[in-house]
């Protein structure tokens, strides 16, 4: 793994992955480019890790999936998110904020002189 | 999807998993060779970037919730699988904890139905009753009176049994009499009709007449639960009762071991008995008195306000034709006191309370010896299995996954053994209860299984697996695999998890040694009592109970009803003797009176009481009891002849001395007013037990039936009847068509003389089994318990006894050698018992028969056998110890 490849905080994979889908409804190959293009490959995801959290965020409700038609002519399993997915994905996003922010706040202290 | 859904659609949501992944790899490969890679290095790069392809299924599978369910099962398989590899171990440990659980299942829910559990009525904690034994009817009228100045309400019972049969061979039925007020006092409603009230208690019947309240047991069973039972009339002991209602089920009456059928008021009690009359006689103790105290009353407010009032309701009731100095203890007896009575009151309470305490002690223990024996069978395959464990974690299993399946497996024992104890718990509640019933007649008592008691015993077992079971098989994971094979290759004995066999089965041997010893103590104790010489011939007699209430027999024409019946009995075929006394021996019952004999020297107030019984002629010869001088009763001992008594041994060593009593006058004690005339004793017979096996010889006077005048005769007898050809069951029907003949009126009841002495020891006998029982069971535990610890430390040996063999140790060294690590477990176990036997002996002496509690001869005994056993189960292993062969055991090592 280069060095300029950020390994991620616990529990965001959660928030990335509804965040993601929250846009459109995705198969799991494509959840895990739009991830990496979106965070210019900064955000690297074991691709690997990425399917136990897509199906224990189905089990909790929070994703919905369907089976389609797909671009390759074969059926992929599209994810999407569900009204309890959307209240979820907002407070988590606030919560996250708050906590850069205030993160932020503390590091732009310590530059003062 | 619920995790059932889940769980379900198992195979359906496989497929899918599989083919979502195989997607996004097709897709990346796709993406790559777009890019230009070649397929195969796209392939690879592929895989490279998912990770490891089966840990991500895993993953996924996990993320159902369905895992711990999966794996479950597979628990439960290798579980099964193992247990079936060592069906001794599995079938000891079920066993002994099936019957661990069950027996204390079992007598917890009879103590608890008999001893602890409150009375099935309204706010029982409220229930008070009057303290020390039965009351007359006048100190109840005058409680009665003022019942209102101490409580909120009293009332009084007295159970009894009713005859619906209009003669020949009663039909019994259980019942009690009852104040007007008892069913408000306890709170019972009727679920039909009404209960009993204040106008029905009256002499002779209130407003509505005789009046009868039947309980909902009875109303099924006799009247098929018949809407239209009220108003119905009802028969009891000749006299008829019109039911005015049925009680709520559930409502057993006011005393615990029986149930009733039949509640009738206490003022119906002269016509229905027709005796001497109870409801005005000043010395027919024969009521219990019960009362309800006031919302917020305290029992010394209660006890308080009683004893205000107590010396008016003595005076007003004292009781006639008493010697002046008994009028004085009259007045100044113990105070009235009132005490509670939620949990009711019971003969067998009495009588069964201490043995069943008693049994319940030993089966506490013998579950305490299952847990042992289920701890060191579950040691000894933890350490067995060490191997097998730490290739597991080796090979990546997680701790949490190994401890689960452990539990599981040790489940796979506790679970079979409780459903198995559950079982025996109900058959032997209610083979208890058949036993005490054996002896009390008719026992009622609810032996629905006390789930408390089950969801204990099922802790305390399942905190053993816990403990024994996943515990060390963890610690032995502690180590690293490579750590864990070097140990096993080094194989020091007394190292490692198997060093706690060793206190265990101490234990076990302790626990045995208190069981064998107690078994010992009640088995004795049984043993001499029925081996005791009775001074009777129990075998071959019929008994069979008179009851004349309803004859039209006049009171002095009773004695001459009573030889009527013997002599129809009497030429029964079959019948050798016949004969009839008014106690029934060996029954429990008892008659006596304070004697004195002219011219002897004057013995104290408490020595003067000797046992009375009223016989017919031929008495003696019929109970196989012998004549030692002078004569039996004969036909010219009647109303009108000289007054003759005759008196047995133990009579005669305390009145006489030890001289003949022959010829000497016999003086019953009587007030100034009614002296009773003097007896002339005319013969001397041998000791017989006049009450219980338990009690010694004591004196007995006993006099011609026939001198006993209408003011003294009783309304029931027993007629004894000796079989010539030693089956008296088969008499039955020829006594009762005989005795039928004689008067129809007279109410008949069967019984075996030899069942009546039989269950006179009952409660010997039931504590004597069940200890023996668990004493051998318990015996057995210890011994497999010595012989696993054994056998394992012989296996852990082999390497080090093989060396000691190849320079020269011979067989005998190597059993003495193995033999003596048994004898010193053996040693602490039996010194650790002995010290728990000695203090524990305290709480039954009491239970024993002519045994010391700490007796030495039966403590020796118990540890002589815990010994025996001890090197049987050491021997075995020692012998194969014996034969290890040293060049194998080198070769190996």
């Amino acid at each position: 793994m280069s060095p300029d490849k950020a390994d991620l905080p616990q529990g965001t994979l959660d928030l990335l992955i509804l965040k993601v889908v929250a846009r459109a409804p995705l198969h799991g190959y494509a959840i895990a480019q739009t991830l990496q293009q979106a965070s210019r490959n900064v955000v690297q995801v074991q691709q690997g890790s990425l399917y136990p959290a897509l199906h224990r965020l189905e089990n909790r409700g929070l994703l919905a999936a369907d089976w389609k038609l797909s671009d390759t002519g074969r059926d992929a399993k599209f994810y999407r998110l569900t009204a309890r997915g959307r209240a979820h994905l907002g407070a988590e996003e606030a919560s996250w904020r708050r906590l850069t922010e205030a993160v932020g706040l503390i590091l732009a202290e310590g530059d003062a002189p | 999807m619920t995790w059932l859904g889940r769980l379900l659609r198992r195979g359906r949501l496989e497929r899918e998993l599989d083919a979502e992944l195989r997607d996004h790899l097709e897709r990346h490969v796709a993406d790559l060779v777009a890019g230009g890679m070649t397929e195969a290095e796209a392939r690879r790069r592929a895989h490279l970037e998912f990770g490891g392809l089966d840990r991500a299924k895993e993953d996924c599978r996990d993320a159902r919730g369905t895992r711990w369910l999966d794996d479950l099962v597979q628990d439960v398989r290798y579980g099964c699988r193992v247990l079936r590899k060592s069906p001794v171990f599995t079938a000891v440990a079920v066993a002994s904890l099936a019957l661990g659980i069950g027996a204390n299942t079992a007598i917890f829910t009879l103590v608890d139905s008999l001893v602890l559990r409150a009375l099935p009525v309204r706010e029982p904690e409220r229930l008070v009753r009057l303290q020390r034994g039965s009351w007359t009817n006048p100190i109840w009228e005058q409680i009665r009176q003022r019942q209102h100045e101490v409580l909120e309400s009293a009332a009084a019972v007295s159970d009894t049994r009713f005859d619906l049969a209009a003669g020949g061979e009663a039909e019994l039925v259980e019942g009690f009499w009852a104040s007007g007020g008892f069913f408000e006092v306890m709170g019972v409603p009727a679920i039909l009709g009404r209960t009993l009230t204040r106008e029905d208690d009256v002499r002779d019947g209130g407003p509505d007449g005789p009046v009868a309240v039947v309980s909902y047991a009875f109303w099924q069973r006799r009247f098929g639960g018949a809407a239209d039972v009220a108003g119905r009339s009802l028969a009891l002991n000749g006299v008829p009762f019109t039911i005015v209602g049925v009680t709520a089920p559930g409502f057993f009456g006011p005393s615990v071991g029986r149930s009733f059928d039949v509640a009738v008021p206490i003022g119906m009690v002269d016509r229905v008995t027709g005796r001497e009359s109870r409801l005005d006689g000043r010395s027919t103790w024969w009521l219990d008195i019960f009362g309800r105290l006031r919302p917020g009353q305290t029992l010394e407010e209660a006890n308080r306000a009683l004893r205000l009032m107590q010396p008016r309701i003595r005076e007003a009731t004292l009781p006639t034709g008493w010697r002046p100095r008994d009028l004085q203890g009259y007045l100044r007896d113990r105070p009235l006191t009132l005490a509670p009575a939620a949990r009711g009151f019971s003969e067998l309470r009495g009588d069964y309370e201490r043995p069943l305490l008693a049994v319940m002690g030993v089966v506490v223990l013998v579950l305490l010896v299952a847990c042992a024996n289920l701890a060191s069978l579950l040691l000894a395959r933890a350490s067995a299995r060490r191997q097998e464990l730490a290739a597991r974690l080796a090979l990546g299993a997680s701790r949490r996954r190994l401890a689960r399946q452990l539990l599981t497996e040790s489940l796979l024992l506790a679970v079979p053994g409780a459903l198995l104890g559950l079982l025996f718990a109900r058959w032997g509640s209610a083979l208890l209860v058949g036993q005490i019933a054996a002896r009390e007649g008719l026992v009622s008592l609810d032996v629905s299984l006390h789930w408390r008691v089950l969801v204990f015993a099922l802790g305390v077992t399942l905190a053993t697996a816990l403990l024994f079971g996943v515990a060390p098989a963890l610690r032995a994971g502690a180590f690293s695999s490579h750590e864990a094979i070097q140990r096993q290759s080094r194989a020091v004995a007394g190292e490692g998890p198997g060093a706690l066999g060793g206190p265990i089965v101490v234990a076990q041997v302790a626990l045995s040694l208190v069981l064998v010893f107690g078994a010992g103590l009640f088995l004795r104790t049984f043993s001499r009592l029925a081996a005791r010489d009775l001074g009777l011939d129990a075998k071959a007699i019929l008994l069979v109970a008179l009851d004349a209430q309803r004859s039209l027999a006049p009171p002095a024409e009773r004695g001459a009803l009573y030889e009527r019946a013997r002599e129809a009995a009497a030429a029964v075929p079959g019948v050798a003797r016949a004969a009839v006394s008014f106690v029934s021996p060996v029954s429990g019952m008892g008659w006596n009176r304070r004697f004195t004999v002219e011219g002897e020297a004057p013995l104290g107030d408490r020595e003067q009481l000797s046992w009375i019984n009223a016989v017919t002629p031929g008495w003696f010869p019929t109970y196989g009891m012998r004549l030692v001088a002078g004569r039996d009763f004969d036909q010219r001992d009647r109303l009108g002849a000289p007054l003759v008594a005759v008196v047995n041994q133990a009579f005669a060593r305390r009145f006489n001395r030890g001289r003949s009593p022959l010829g000497c006058v016999l003086r019953r004690e009587g007030s100034p007013e009614r002296r009773p005339p003097p007896l002339e004793i005319v013969g001397l017979v041998g000791d017989a037990v006049y009450r219980s096996p338990r009690d010694p010889m004591e004196p007995t006077v006993y006099v011609p039936l026939a001198q006993i005048g209408a003011d003294e005769t009783w309304s029931f007898a027993t007629l004894g009847v000796r079989s010539a050809t030693g089956s008296p069951a088969l008499l039955a029907r020829g006594v009762a068509a005989a005795v039928g003949e004689v008067d129809p009126r007279l109410s008949l009841t069967f019984r075996l003389f030899s069942e009546q002495v039989g269950a006179a020891v009952t409660g010997e006998r039931i504590v004597a089994l069940l200890s023996g029982f668990f004493g051998a069971l318990a015996l057995l535990l210890a011994g497999i318990g010595l012989f696993g610890v054994t056998s394992y430390s012989v296996s852990r040996r082999r390497a080090e006894i093989g060396v000691r063999m190849a320079l020269g140790a011979d067989a005998a060294g190597v059993v003495r050698l193995v033999l003596g690590r048994v004898a010193g477990l053996l040693a602490l176990g039996i010194g650790i018992g002995t010290a728990i036997g000695l203090w524990a002996a305290r709480f039954v002496g009491s239970l024993l028969y002519d045994l010391p509690a700490r007796d030495p001869a039966t403590l020796a005994g118990a540890a002589a056998v815990l010994v025996a056993v001890g090197l049987l189960a050491g021997g075995l292993p020692a012998r194969r110890a014996a034969r290890i062969d040293p060049a194998q055991v080198l070769r190996e090592g």
